[in-house]
């Protein structure tokens, strides 16, 4: 093909041809089939790389949803049957992504009548992070620091495994908390905003976070329009409507 | 395809490429056990069913995505044949032998046969792309990143500090320098231009 063919085949793409060149052109690709091949893959390399540069993030909202419900049904399937498979470690990972992702960020409650602060429910559970890119050193680094509560530390693993993978949303939301804990509430409530305002199955855990961001700062008002937000049939909606209660 | 009806079953593909995660969950009640089964029975794993379910999924959103898939079929028999294939694929890849296929399981319905087929080739064809767009040079690859990414060309332009006429050609050589690539690569045979 010549230079030109390409240039036509892009203002055929993008819906810039007259109605004569458009005749012209379908008149060409019918009479000669290299022209006709070498079209139909320049029109499936636009829609490819259209969906995999322009839809990123909605892709990688997709992934991460469809890890959660994978692992959730494997994980109900595993232990629904019989118990004599002998598990075998790589398994067990498994489990335990599946049981990190889901149980990760429940939070004890205390009945207290006193006004709630922040550290009544800042006890976030470990985090397992080895499945994920296979044990490298940052990624040991950053679980070791976030689970012995050295949020600073966690920070810059976080940071360094995000310069790679800067979707990875669950990395995202651990460096929010870590950002909440070290005070550095701009940056965190933004990224918080950012994982809320997408589509994936984190965006209910960062709403969580991001009220309890608020409360740290002693935003009642903006506390309690996030709690409200915070639907029904998620697992922090319990949490959210008794912290609702204690700020009323 | 465009003459034959639309299966209900489409509401499958549609709600994977809303993100719909009910959806989701829905064809994993639905549609999984019996590609557990099968590939239990077949020299693998729950965990080998489990990847091989996750990538089936993600193979049918994209092309979900690009609008490019009307299920005219039960979608049961569309994933099952799907993820049949892909892990018949990976074991003759493997080198593991005792691949028995069982006749009873497969589907006869014929749309079912063609979509799967279909979607089998777009698989390949995202995967050539993918490869072949890490051969270009780094000006194609950071020029088509900014287009794709910037919807105005104009901004595209500036950003890389060159004209829009520059940049609208550049732009066309470049995924024509693709189009070469692909046609030129040893697996281009396998996507049925």
């Amino acid at each position: 093909m010549e230079e030109q063919d390409y240039i036509q085949f892009e203002a055929y793409v993008s819906g810039e041809m007259s109605q004569n060149e458009l005749l012209d052109f379908e008149n060409r690709l019918q009479t000669d089939s290299k022209l006709n091949e070498a079209f139909q893959i320049y029109k499936d390399l636009s829609s490819h790389l259209k969906h995999e540069i322009a839809n990123e993030q909605e892709a990688s909202d997709f992934k991460a949803n469809l890890d959660v419900v994978s692992s959730l049904y494997f994980n109900k399937h595993e232990s629904g049957e019989s118990k004599e498979e002998v598990s075998q470690e790589p398994n067990l990972f498994k489990y335990i992504v599946a049981a990190s992702v889901m149980v990760l960020l429940g939070f004890f409650m205390f009945n207290q009548v006193s006004d709630p602060i922040y550290e009544d429910y800042n006890d976030f559970h470990s985090i397992s992070l080895m499945t994920r890119s296979a044990g490298d050193e940052v990624t040991i680094e950053a679980e070791e620091s976030f689970n012995a509560k050295n949020y600073k530390d966690a920070l810059v693993a976080f940071n360094i495994i995000l310069e790679d993978d800067f979707a990875n949303l669950e990395i995202q939301l651990y460096k929010s908390i870590a950002l909440v804990e070290t005070n550095q509430f701009e940056e965190g409530d933004d990224l918080l905003l950012k994982i809320i305002n997408g589509s994936s199955a984190y965006r209910d855990n960062a709403k969580w976070i991001l009220a309890l961001s608020y409360l740290k700062q002693e935003q009642k008002a903006g506390c309690k329009e996030v709690l409200k937000t915070i639907p029904e049939d998620t697992e922090y909606y319990k949490s959210a409507q008794k912290l609702l209660k204690k700020l009323d | 395809m465009s003459a034959k009806k639309i299966h209900e079953d489409q509401k499958y593909v549609d709600g994977l490429a809303a993100n719909n995660t009910f959806i989701t969950q829905a064809i994993y009640d639905k549609f999984a056990p019996k590609v557990i089964n099968y590939i239990k029975n077949n020299s693998g794993d729950t965990y080998d069913a489990q990847d091989v379910i996750q990538e089936t999924i993600i193979t049918i959103y994209n092309q979900a995505k690009q609008n490019k898939l009307q299920l005219t079929c039960p979608f049961d028999a569309y994933f099952f044949l799907l993820c049949k294939r892909k892990w018949l694929n990976q074991l003759k890849k493997s080198g593991r032998k005792e691949v028995t296929i069982n006749e009873e399981v497969l589907s006869k319905d014929d749309d079912a046969q063609i979509l799967s087929f279909e979607t089998s080739v777009f698989e390949n064809k995202e995967a050539l792309f993918k490869e072949m767009f890490q051969e270009l040079g780094d000006a194609c690859k950071d020029l088509l990143n900014a287009t794709f990414k910037i919807k105005s060309m104009e901004e595209v332009a500036k950003s890389l500090n060159i004209t829009y006429a520059y940049a609208r050609k550049k732009k066309s050589l470049c995924i024509g320098q693709l189009t070469k690539l692909v046609q030129a690569s040893p697996k281009f045979n396998l996507l049925n231009y």
